[in-house]
């Protein structure tokens, strides 16, 4: 017959415990705060937002993209990821309006690509471009490209 | 005050950093891998409360490389249980301060806050004499325990709050909506294409998903086959939500080891692996002789 083992228990004190407990309780208040009342910049504290929103039947879903004019003449998509721009969709996104207003901000995308590609073809000019598809009741009814902004590089 | 701290054993504690330390390491070269090229674009950069309140400089190359290094480094101590307070919370800020850095661009993901809780308190246990084989158990690990499984909750609980909150407190306006479409047409790889022509379908989802988190809570209570069928519930949700949209939330998964009982990784792999036994010698017999060829 073998003789279990017992168990070691580190002691806890009581002001231990309750320092815990309060702590638990403030974790539980400052997230339930968050998600109730706070906006995604009071983050690791604010809400769970991501896919929190109700898009309509009729909704138009717009992906964000950067096609760039090359200096031998060609017209390519520069795909918007670290690897390849420096910069992934979704800051760009974020930042959509700023770059309506001042087009140069699209640097940002020239900058990145160059440095990845330094002996490709230099990029001469940068469309931001929301590629649009229309809903209608549910249901993929047509899709377009529109351009928000253009900026020539300048070096 | 025990459901806050119950007594657990201390290997899972030692079991737990060692992966959630490698883990961050992961983290930065796979999830929230861009502040290092982010930190050159100063023009796009909007601080978080959190940097506000803290006066955080903002990001730029020789800070965000500095935290590259502290973090690979801390890592590597703190998951071989080495200073487990000090590389601990040397971790905990340095990981909080990345994932800001990433998260102050314009898009912030709620799939990190379990992961950043447990950094924090995971140091609060100090040192687990024994490592993986540690035979202690205790109210302190408990505790972290038990506020990182709150965590893994609350982010999908909070969730479903969150998608309420935005149709304007009415629990039908999200289920009911086209954001899986939506999320469907903007990240159109995985087998979510399938689903396009079937809205049907796509709502019934929608609906399982924030039944599923709002009901999410009562895994706290679980125990033993339930908790498990909780687990895999909520690992198949995640291995679909990829298969749909690619969209993963490894840095909540992982942090579901906090309901395991990863204490018994060692004493499983000893079973199957027992140490080799030195050789014995055996005493020569009267009469008998080895004999040399």
């Amino acid at each position: 017959m073998t003789v279990p083992d017992v168990a070691e228990v580190r002691p806890a004190g009581r002001w231990s415990l309750a320092w815990r407990v309060l702590a638990t309780l403030v974790l539980v208040v400052l997230l339930f705060n968050g998600s109730l009342r706070l906006e995604d910049k009071a983050w690791p504290f604010g809400p769970m937002s991501q896919y929190a929103f109700s898009p309509p039947a009729d909704d138009t879903i717009a992906i964000t993209r950067v096609y760039a004019l090359l200096a031998d003449g060609q017209r390519v998509e520069v795909p918007l990821r670290v690897e390849t721009a420096g910069i992934s969709r979704a800051e760009i996104e974020a930042r959509i309006p700023s770059i309506e207003r001042d087009p140069s901000l699209l640097r940002t995308v020239s900058d990145g690509w160059t440095a990845r590609n330094p002996t490709g073809p230099r990029l001469t000019e940068l469309f931001l471009v929301a590629d649009r598809t229309h809903l209608l009741r549910g249901q993929v009814r047509s899709k377009d490209l529109v351009t928000l902004a253009e900026w020539r590089v300048t070096p | 005050m025990s459901w806050f701290a119950p007594v657990r054993p201390e290997a899972r504690i030692a079991v737990l950093r060692s992966v959630l330390y490698v883990f961050v390491l992961l983290d930065m070269h796979v999830i929230v891998r861009d502040p290092i090229p982010l930190s050159h674009h100063t023009e796009l950069y909007r601080p978080l409360d959190l940097a506000v309140l803290l006066h955080l400089p903002p990001p730029s190359l020789p800070l965000t490389w500095t935290l590259y290094a502290v973090l690979v480094v801390g890592c590597l101590v703190a998951a071989a249980g080495r200073a487990p307070r000090l590389a601990g919370w040397v971790v905990a800020a340095a990981f909080t301060w990345w994932v800001a850095i990433g998260f102050s661009y314009g898009k912030v993901d709620h799939d990190h806050l379990a992961l950043v809780v447990a950094l924090w308190l995971l140091p609060t246990v100090g040192a687990v004499p024994g490592g993986w084989s540690a035979t202690r158990s205790s109210a302190q690990a408990g505790w972290v325990l038990k506020c990182v499984q709150i965590a893994v909750v609350a982010t999908y609980f909070l969730s479903a709050v969150a998608k309420i909150r935005s149709g304007h407190w009415t629990l039908t306006s999200w289920p009911e909506s086209y954001i899986l479409m939506w999320a469907i047409v903007r990240r159109p790889h995985g087998l979510g294409q399938l689903l396009v022509p079937h809205p049907g379908v796509l709502h019934v989802m929608q609906w399982g998903s924030i039944l599923a988190e709002l009901s999410s809570v009562a895994v706290l209570w679980l125990r033993g086959r339930a908790l498990l069928a909780a687990a895999l519930f909520w690992m198949g949700f995640h291995v679909f939500t990829v298969a749909l949209l690619y969209i993963h939330f490894a840095p909540t998964v992982v942090c579901w080891l906090a309901f395991a009982p990863l204490e018994r990784l060692r004493p499983w792999w000893r079973a199957r692996h027992p140490p080799l036994e030195p050789p014995v010698p055996v005493p020569p017999r009267p009469g008998s002789a080895l004999v040399s060829r």
